[in-house]
């Protein structure tokens, strides 16, 4: 089974945002990867984007530039 | 414990859910109908008298358990949120849709699933339609799809179906209050308490562990991944066992005395519908359930699109018909979708490709 690492889990409004996120992170280059909603920090069942601690401020400038809002941003174990 | 932490946790979450579907089937619910959310609700809204299908009216106490259940729990580990506002009105029309479709095939995705397990081939063919239905709602998420974002609303609205549950619940008690099937489908039923009870543990169960039909598809298309199916496998492999263990696996089609019909068509139409609507409101019918069970009144409105959907199933005759056996002549009468459930059902199939390819996430930003 694989390890669990300490990553940064961006979750959004909308499914649609997080659909937007994976197509703006494709086109911008930015490394990460769209996973379910983690159960701990949320009960929704909707998608969220992981990507490691060290790419936060590459992310947060690509949503910014590329108009995406986050709900929030953790660092959980994924 | 957590059940949710790992896919083994969630798959004990689905045997755990199975057992409860199976000791209902034992103790009285119809055959292979162990737990099924549309048709409860169709036989909420009878016992509500928002139909006369005189078959098919009993006030669940697993609805209302389920959605006890969600809250209780949700509560209780501070994951109650009461939020609103997507799109109402289009979540009304989609939770019609979902039971307009479930009632084409006869079962929402949970009953696809325990029919499955009873060796009903027609479930199969409806899996079909359901991945299918589910794919083209991806494919619509993918071109942009939203029906806008929700926000947190006052608590006491969140709390509204719960309570309304609760109101069900009393009225059920007093005698001669709600409507009660004499024959049919709507008079078998485990014992009220047992009812609830299994009500309230699934509900529980399936808010911890996210249980969702349309979700686990949607999850495996969308990033391959498993966590959501391994709850309806283990959910699955109970009631196989349970009805291997107990003689009522019956492997083929156009078996009678299930509640299912072996129009393939229809089954996969019926299937594509629940897939494809239940993936625009973002949940199955069971799931829908417990979202408004942790404060979500967007699936309220779709609850209640369920129960308008389901009295107009059975006031204006879109239900299907089971396979049953004539009692004189013991001939078996194979059961189909009359001419209205088949517009209805294709009516339904473009309106969700009109709400799926016209809510846009540009227009809804805000």
């Amino acid at each position: 089974m694989r390890k669990k690492e300490l990553k940064l889990v961006v979750t959004f409004h909308t499914t649609a945002d997080a659909m937007a996120m994976e197509k703006a992170c494709k086109e911008y280059q930015v490394p990460g990867r769209i996973i379910p909603v983690p159960r701990a920090i949320s009960a929704g069942c909707g998608l969220s984007w992981c990507a490691d601690l060290g790419d936060r401020e590459q992310i947060v400038d690509m949503m910014r530039k590329a108009g995406i809002e986050e709900e929030e941003m953790h660092e959980c174990m994924v | 414990m957590n059940l949710s932490d790992s896919k083994k946790k969630l798959a004990l979450a689905g045997v755990i859910c199975g057992l409860v579907a199976a000791c209902l089937a034992f103790m009285g619910n119809p055959a292979n109908m162990a737990f099924c959310i549309a048709c409860f609700i169709r036989d909420t809204a009878g016992a509500l008298g928002m139909h006369q299908a005189e078959v098919v009216q009993y006030a669940r106490p697993e609805i209302i358990g389920l959605v006890l259940g969600a809250f209780i729990i949700s509560i209780a580990t501070k994951e109650y949120r009461s939020t609103g506002g997507s799109s109402p009105m289009v979540r009304f029309v989609l939770g019609m849709i979902i039971v307009i479709g479930s009632l084409v095939f006869l079962g929402c995705p949970l009953r696809m699933v325990i029919r499955m397990s009873a060796g009903d081939l027609n479930a199969w063919v409806a899996l079909i339609g359901f991945i299918l239905g589910v794919a083209t709602g991806v494919f619509a998420l993918k071109k942009g799809f939203s029906l806008g974002r929700a926000h947190a609303v006052n608590k006491v609205g969140g709390t509204m179906l719960p309570v309304i549950m609760v109101g069900i619940l009393i009225m059920a008690m007093i005698p001669s209050l709600l409507k009660a099937s004499e024959a049919g489908p709507g008079s078998m039923h485990a014992p009220i308490i047992a009812s609830l009870v299994g009500g309230l543990v699934f509900g529980a169960v399936a808010q911890k562990s996210r249980m969702c039909f349309a979700g686990s598809i949607r999850d495996i298309i969308l990033m391959k991944n498993f966590d959501l199916f391994s709850v309806i496998a283990g959910l699955f492999v109970v009631m196989l066992v349970f009805n291997l263990a107990t003689s009522r696996f019956v492997l083929g089609f156009n078996t009678p005395g299930i509640i299912a019909h072996s129009d393939h068509l229809w089954n996969i139409l019926g299937m594509y519908t629940v897939g494809f609507a239940a993936t625009l409101a973002g949940g199955c019918p069971l799931r829908q359930l417990i979202l408004a069970g942790q404060g979500s009144s967007d699936s309220a409105v779709t609850v209640m699109g369920m129960f308008v959907g389901a009295a107009l199933c059975h006031n204006l005759g879109l239900a299907a018909s089971g396979t049953a056996m004539n009692a004189e002549t013991q001939e078996v009468v194979a059961g189909a979708v009359p001419p209205h459930g088949k517009v209805a059902c294709i009516i339904c199939i473009i309106v969700c490709f009109v709400i799926a390819f016209t809510s846009k996430r540009d227009e809804n930003k805000n």
